[in-house]
């Protein structure tokens, strides 16, 4: 039976560890995508701290949204608890409370990823080295889950992190489709032109974003089509960033743990994607629709918190009714 | 840098691993000639290996300082000691004699207290001892067994003979840095085990374990066997998840666990209340429980003694056994184990003078600068004065201390401790070391094989706990030469 302290550890573990990696992965489409930008176009940093949905916190530290200013707080800055840097450090205090779960290696790996972070997240604030930084990030984080993936039992501590990577993963698929669709550029004229011509160029940078791209072409289209595109990273089963494919993964993990509550809450969310008409939100509702599967993330996030880290607060308070395990 | 076993600067004291320069003594010949073999490049490639690893694998500890606390990576010297297992036999022989006597001597100070009537140990010194508790007085642990896990200090004096120094049998740490030091020397040294018939020493987790175990109050079921830890920011995190990881024990906070109606511990899991049998406390016995220690006190578990005195839970070491880990009582040892075992020590202890003792107050007043004066309920070398060492001004503060509370200090003798060739700066050089053995004692006995070697690695210096600039060395006990 697993604590409920260290599940929770688990949990937020696994959710700091793909923040980390899937800014990292935004910042590096988006670095590449800024230079394509046509003279003019004005998507910049700003939008990009909207993506994250963290513009509010980075204006109270920050007065303009340059380059430099937007990196240094995506990336390093400690104030801002999404950073890389803090999602790692996050990641490995965590990681050391909960040693004895984990296969002896993964505290090691982890810990050389926070090193490694520390010592060389300074780079990735110069384009000229901020690939290669933040793509050896993505590396270490990489082995760690494939670690974790070849070397721990299925127990419950591995459902935990599984939890946690698809929570955080299916949010922020959600979130960039959200922005991204927003984003501003001088051919697209009001509604009317986005409802025509959403350019390919938007979509496929959405798709970018979420490291998608080679895997829509070679299964979709080779042209990125919104409704394609959305229903592609909303409802495909196959693709991991996908929605659909983040909520069955959650539901592995919550058909091997005890509680029915988050079951029938993520019921509702498989039942949302699948029954969505794409055709229709790619010209209209989009931001609903993702608002809307961001807050049911966020309430699924509370379930969880209640059926498994306060189990036993419920009991304590009703001891008599409850037979003890 | 080259390591030379010919130019080797004796400090005059006894050299476990070299008699003179370039002369080994029987059984270490063979690491000289491994050591001095070694290209200067290839024994410098080899020591940042160690440090490498040491980073990696996050093997740190935690100083206590005005600055805040800083997570130092632990300090490992490459240099393995070598004691030979015929002397090593005997030792463990004491050390086992030694605890067998001291858990004797606390049933009975919670019972009968025969020991007073009989006239063995002063009434006067248990009426002043900090770490009696009245509330485990009649309390039944299993087996009559107190102190579970004790790391006794050993030294060795100028001709080579052990001494104990001290008997920590309140929550001792340093096992796991033992334990780690054998996995770096065999990852970075594998060659030099081949040459030698080193007794194993990774069965220690296993050997806690079955320790634990027997203690629980449900036999014949698996038990669920927790650590207890004050968590994260106590200097010994590091060994509280090691050992409950090398262990498959839970490791559990204070917050983690509650005491319910039928006096039953349990722990909070994702299902909700699991019973727990047996804790390995890491938490010092004033904080376990609020209810009848520190009321302050959020590390422990409102109602955890109450659960221990009526049998529902085991604990080691149990509340209570402190009251033999004191620096004046460790002075009466020999006299416990004539009394309970009729025999006599095998271990000698260091001679101690108490300074509630009036003669013993005298001769260490005068004496202040050739002894080492130590408070008799510190530990981690806290708030000790080393007489040859001090400064007048210092001398004259501990006369006072001394003299306000002279049931609170003790002062030995200066021995000239031991020295182990050390890699320093650039040369290999003696440093000073102690050893700290664990013994583990419920159903049977059991002693690890060597135990902790803590080297200070300042030249000259006498001491080595880490959170003083200390280091430690893998220890080896081996069987006869191949």
């Amino acid at each position: 039976m697993m604590l409920a302290r260290v599940a929770e550890s688990l949990y937020w573990m696994a959710r700091y560890l793909e923040r980390a990696e899937d800014t990292a992965r935004l910042i590096n489409a988006t670095t590449m995508l800024v230079m394509d930008m046509p003279r003019g176009a004005s998507f910049g940093w700003e939008d990009l701290l909207k993506v994250v949905g963290l513009d509010e916190p980075f204006h109270a530290l920050y007065d303009e949204a340059s380059e430099t200013a937007v990196m240094s707080f995506l990336i390093q800055d400690e104030r801002n608890s999404s950073s890389i840097f803090a999602c790692v450090r996050h990641a490995r205090e965590n990681t050391r409370t909960f040693r004895e779960v984990l296969p002896r290696e993964s505290w090691e790996w982890v810990n050389e990823l926070y090193l490694y972070t520390s010592t060389h997240l300074g780079h990735a604030l110069d384009r000229r080295t901020r690939y290669e930084v933040l793509t050896e990030i993505i590396r270490r984080r990489q082995a760690v889950v494939g670690l974790l993936s070849g070397t721990m039992s299925r127990d419950e501590g591995f459902q935990f992190m599984r939890l946690g990577r698809n929570l955080e993963r299916a949010d922020m698929t959600s979130r960039v489709l959200d922005v991204s669709y927003a984003i501003n550029l001088p051919y697209q004229n009001g509604q009317a032109a986005l409802n025509i011509a959403m350019p390919d160029m938007i979509w496929m940078s959405v798709l970018h974003a979420l490291s998608a791209h080679q895997m829509y072409r070679r299964h979709v289209d080779v042209h990125a089509r919104g409704h394609k595109v959305l229903a592609y990273l909303l409802n495909d089963l196959q693709f991991p960033r996908s929605v659909r494919h983040c909520l069955h993964e959650i539901q592995f993990s919550l058909d091997e743990l005890p509680g029915a509550e988050p079951m029938r809450r993520l019921q509702g969310m498989l039942n949302l994607v699948d029954e969505a008409d794409y055709r229709k939100l790619a010209s209209d509702g989009l931001h609903e629709f993702c608002d809307d599967i961001e807050s049911r993330l966020a309430d699924l996030n509370v379930v969880i918190a209640q059926t498994f880290f306060r189990a036993a607060d419920t009991q304590k308070l009703s001891q008599s009714q409850f037979n003890l395990i | 840098m080259k390591i030379d076993c010919g130019h080797y600067p004796l400090m005059g004291g006894y050299d476990e691993l070299l008699e003179a320069p370039g002369k080994p003594r029987p059984g270490a010949d063979a690491l000289c000639e491994f050591f001095s073999g070694l290209a200067a490049d290839e024994l410098d490639a080899r020591h940042s290996a160690v440090d490498a690893a040491i980073m990696a694998a996050g093997i740190t500890f935690t100083v206590y300082s005005e600055a805040g606390n800083i997570d130092r990576a632990w300090p490992f010297d490459v240099v393995p000691r070598i004691i030979d297992k015929l002397e090593w036999d005997q030792v463990a022989a004491g050390l086992k004699q030694r605890l067998k006597a001291l858990n004797l001597f606390i049933d009975d100070i919670y019972h009968e207290q025969n020991i007073v009537k009989d006239g063995v140990f002063p009434a006067e010194v248990l009426a002043d001892s900090k770490n009696f508790r009245a509330a485990c007085v009649g309390a039944n642990p299993p087996f009559g067994v107190w102190a579970h896990i004790c790391g006794t200090d050993l030294v060795r004096d100028g001709d080579g003979t052990f001494y104990v120094l001290e008997d920590n049998l309140r929550v001792p740490s340093g096992v796991s840095y033992m334990l780690e030091n054998r996995q770096l020397m065999k990852r970075l040294f594998p060659e030099l085990f081949a040459r030698y018939d080193v007794m194993p020493i990774d069965d220690y987790a296993a050997q806690l374990h079955d320790m634990l175990a027997a203690l629980s109050p449900r036999p014949g079921d698996t038990p669920e066997i927790a650590v207890l830890t004050p968590g994260i920011y106590n200097s010994a995190y590091f060994e509280h998840s090691y050992l409950a990881q090398q262990m498959g024990a839970y490791l559990v906070e204070g917050s983690d666990l509650v005491v319910l109606d039928d006096d039953c511990v349990y722990m909070n899991t994702i299902s909700g209340l699991t019973r727990l049998d047996v804790i390995y406390r890491r938490v010092d016995e004033e904080f376990i429980d609020p209810e009848v220690f520190r009321a302050d006190s959020t590390l422990g578990v409102p109602g955890l003694m109450r659960a221990w005195k009526k049998g529902n839970v085991g604990i080691a070491n149990s509340p209570g056994s402190g009251v033999a880990d004191d620096k004046v009582v460790y002075s009466y040892v020999p006299d416990m184990i004539r009394y309970y075992l009729k025999e006599e020590a095998i271990l000698p202890n260091v001679p101690s003078y108490l300074c509630m003792k009036e003669d013993d107050c005298e001769y260490v007043l005068a004496n202040l600068d050739k002894l080492v004066v130590k408070p008799a309920n510190e530990s981690g070398g806290y708030g000790m004065l080393i007489g040859p060492k001090s400064t007048e001004d210092e001398r004259k503060q501990f006369a006072e201390l001394i003299r306000a509370n002279p049931r609170n200090y003790m002062a030995q003798p200066t021995l000239s401790l031991s020295t182990v060739p050390t890699l320093c700066e650039d040369a290999i050089e003696p440093r000073h070391v102690d050893l700290r053995p664990f013994v583990l004692q419920s159903k049977d006995l059991y002693v690890t094989h060597g135990g902790l070697t803590r080297v200070a690695l300042r030249r000259g210096s006498l001491v080595v706990n880490s959170s003083q600039g200390g280091g430690s060395k893998d220890t080896w006990i081996v069987r006869g030469e191949r």
